[in-house]
Formats: structure tokens, sequence, C-alpha cells
């Protein structure tokens, strides 16, 4: 049960997030909207507000990776897998009303949390990405885990900022991923 | 910061006025004491960040008034992080900019550029200071449009060094593809790859960047 009463407190944060913003959100709210009392709220979130908010937007965060992960899932090979990850991503951050929103009006109270856990990010992009580079091989002097690490790490700064390229655009995609993302992960 | 908006663009260089002697001679003293004041503003950062930093410190730390410090920079403590920002910014690139002219091939250049970019974010004392006790200062700066603008000056700024081996486009791409590493492994650092080591980022250059910007036997 506990587990699901975590669940349903992340949930409520991040609904009364879409609604009032995070730093107008109390913990009172939280409380209301998870049908909770203030005390279970904080048996699960000692830290109070701020730790409901930084666990809010890792859980919401792991939520968008296992999309992606689901996205990929069926890509034939790791160039597909790595372009619909390229156009999956960028779709879904445009897409994300409340990251959006926060991203106009609040850029200060989000942006340092997501920054401080991309080690936890980028582990989450090298797991499906892993298993795409050992289906796909390394040329020999390539090291499997680091090609995985510098793949997931091009993908996490895309997702970011797509800079000079359209990542809406599946021929420019297909171009990146060809020279930016695999040229140095072509067999001999 | 969250009041500071930094802006990340490279101070033009500044010209030396030609006029009469007196007046130059009292433009370098004020040059002197701006730049007291901000090497100032820098070693405070370092103890104590800088939303607790306060113009008093600065002044006391600079060795002038709290009078001074208004005068030189408009917009007070706001005023001052910018003009430091963009003096550590200017100097940032004008030391990659030294490494870049003496590079002799496109691989040297990819190289001792992203090497020289990280050893200064690396040993930037008021930067990793920062990073670690007060990231909503800098974290900021380098997601989503605050990246964008980052990967567009430092890609404007990297191109034409670049472009004695590639085609201008390339050489804007190249440029953007070696920020996006440099910033990537400075913020997040990879068990295997030391991006401030010239050794490390000639492995990365070489088994990642090289064969997509010179190989024309790349995948269909």
């Amino acid at each position: 049960m506990a587990a699901s009463a975590r669940e349903r407190i992340l949930e409520a944060t991040y609904g009364c997030v879409a609604r009032y913003g995070i730093s107008k959100t109390t913990v009172e709210d939280v409380a209301r909207e998870a049908r909770l009392s203030r005390a279970t709220v904080y048996r699960h979130f000692p830290g109070g507000k701020d730790d409901l908010m930084a666990e809010t937007i890792r859980w919401e965060t792991g939520r968008f990776f296992i999309r992606l992960a689901e996205a990929v899932a069926h890509a034939d090979g790791l160039a597909e897998l790595l372009e619909e990850a390229l156009m999956f991503a960028h779709r879904a951050v445009a897409e994300h009303e409340v990251l959006q929103r926060i991203l106009q009006t609040e850029p200060d109270l989000l942006l340092p949390q997501l920054s401080v856990d991309s080690d936890r990010v980028l582990g989450w992009i090298r797991t499906f990405v892993q298993a795409g580079v050992e289906r796909h091989g390394v040329p020999a002097g390539v090291d499997g885990a680091e090609a995985a690490d510098y793949l997931s790490r091009m993908v996490l700064s895309f997702i970011s900022a797509q800079g000079r390229w359209d990542l809406t655009d599946r021929a420019q995609v297909r171009e990146l991923v060809r020279t930016e993302l695999l040229a140095g992960l072509e067999p001999g | 910061m969250s009041q500071v908006s930094v802006v990340l663009v490279p101070a033009p260089v500044e010209k030396q006025g030609n006029g009469k002697r007196g007046v130059e001679q009292r433009g370098n003293e004020k040059r002197g004491v701006e730049q007291r004041v901000i090497e100032g503003a820098l070693r405070c950062i370092c103890r104590w960040g800088v939303a607790k930093t306060s113009l008093d410190d600065v002044a006391r730390e600079a060795g002038c008034s709290r009078a001074t410090v208004y005068r030189l920079f408009p917009g007070a403590k706001a005023g001052l992080m910018e003009a430091v920002a963009r003096t550590e910014i200017a100097r940032f690139f004008a030391g990659i900019g030294e490494r870049l002219e003496q590079a002799e091939s496109l691989e040297d250049a990819l190289v001792v550029g992203m090497a020289e970019a990280g050893c200064r974010l690396l040993d930037h004392k008021p930067l990793q200071y920062l990073l670690v006790n007060e990231p909503e200062a800098v974290l900021p700066r380098l997601a989503f449009a605050e990246m964008e603008q980052v990967l567009r000056v430092a890609s404007t700024f990297a191109a034409p060094y670049l472009a004695r081996w590639l085609a201008p486009d390339d050489a804007l791409r190249a440029a953007e593809w070696a920020a996006r590493l440099v910033i990537s492994y400075s913020i997040t650092p990879a068990p295997g790859t030391a991006i401030d080591d010239e050794g490390s980022v000639r492995a990365l250059v070489r088994s990642f960047v090289l064969p997509g910007l010179t190989n024309r036997n790349l995948p269909k």
C-alpha cells in the first residue's frame, strides 16, 4: 500500500503543479488533491514541499523516458532506434503542456532539478541505447559501453536543444543520425 | 541568480580611446577599478555564491567604496553580475581562440578547442562553486531555449576556425557538435572520458566525431 499512496501523492502534486504552478502549490493542496491527510503526505515526503517537488519532477521525468523507451521498442536496428528516439522526444517535449508552461513561467524552479538529475537521465537513455548498440555491434577499437554513453549524451543534448537541426524533419534526423551519431560505429 | 539574466554573448573587445592623454589615462584608471571590482566579485562568488554576495562584500574585496561599485556598474548587483559573466565568457572564448589559431589540422583544432574549453570550465573556481552549491545560478542557462542560445554563440565563435578545413556549413555543424560534447562531458562527467585532457578528447574525437566529418563511406 505504501507504494500506491506515494504514487497517489506524486500524481496529485503533478496535478497541482499543472493547475497552479510550482511556487503556488502547497502541501495542503497536494493532500486535498490526493485525498490524504497532511500527516500522511509528510510521512512519505519528510522534506515537505521541496521534497515533493524534487520527487515529482523526477517521477514525471522517469515517466517521460518510459514513454520514450516504449516508443522506440519496435525500432529495427540502431539507426532507426535513434531516429525514433530523437523525433519522439523532441515532439514530446514540445507537446508537454505542463513542461512548456513551467519553462515559460518558473524555469528557475524546474531546470536546476532537471540538470542535477542529468546523470540519472543519462542512465535511463543508456538502458535502451545499450541494447541497440549490442545488437548493432561496434568496430574494432571502440568500446561498446563508451559508444552507448556517447550516443546517450548526444540524444540528451538534442532533447534539450535541437540547434541547427530540425528534429521534426525525418530526412534531417536521418542525416543527423548517419553523420553525428553513427559514423564512428560503422564496421571498417 | 534568478533575478539576474546572464547574457551569454562574448563582449566585444574594447577599443582603446585615442582621445587626449588625460582622458585616456582616466579611462584606463576606470577600467583598472572595474577590473578590480570584477575580480573581487569572482572571489566573493568562490566563497559565498551569487545569492549571498552583497555589493558591500564586493566593494570591501576590491578595496573601493560601495558608491564606486554603483557608479561603475549601473543596475546594482544584477548589473555587476552580468558584467562578471560577460567578462568571464569573453576570457573563455579568447583563451580558446588562441589555441584554435595555432591548430594545424582539423583533428587538432577539435581536440585542443574542446580540451581547452573543458579545462577552462572545470578549473573555473567560481563556476565550480556554483555548480555544487548554487546550481540554479548556472544550470538553467544550459537547458532548452538558453541552451539553443549557448550553442548558437559557441558555434558562431568556433566555426571560422574550423572553416580552414571544412565547408562553411560543415564548420558550423562541427562547431555546434563540439560545443554539445564539451557541455555534456563537463556538466556530467563520464568515467572513461576526461574532457579537460587532450589524450582523452583525442580518443573521443577519433572514435565518434572525425568519421562523421571526413569519412566518405558513411552508413547509408
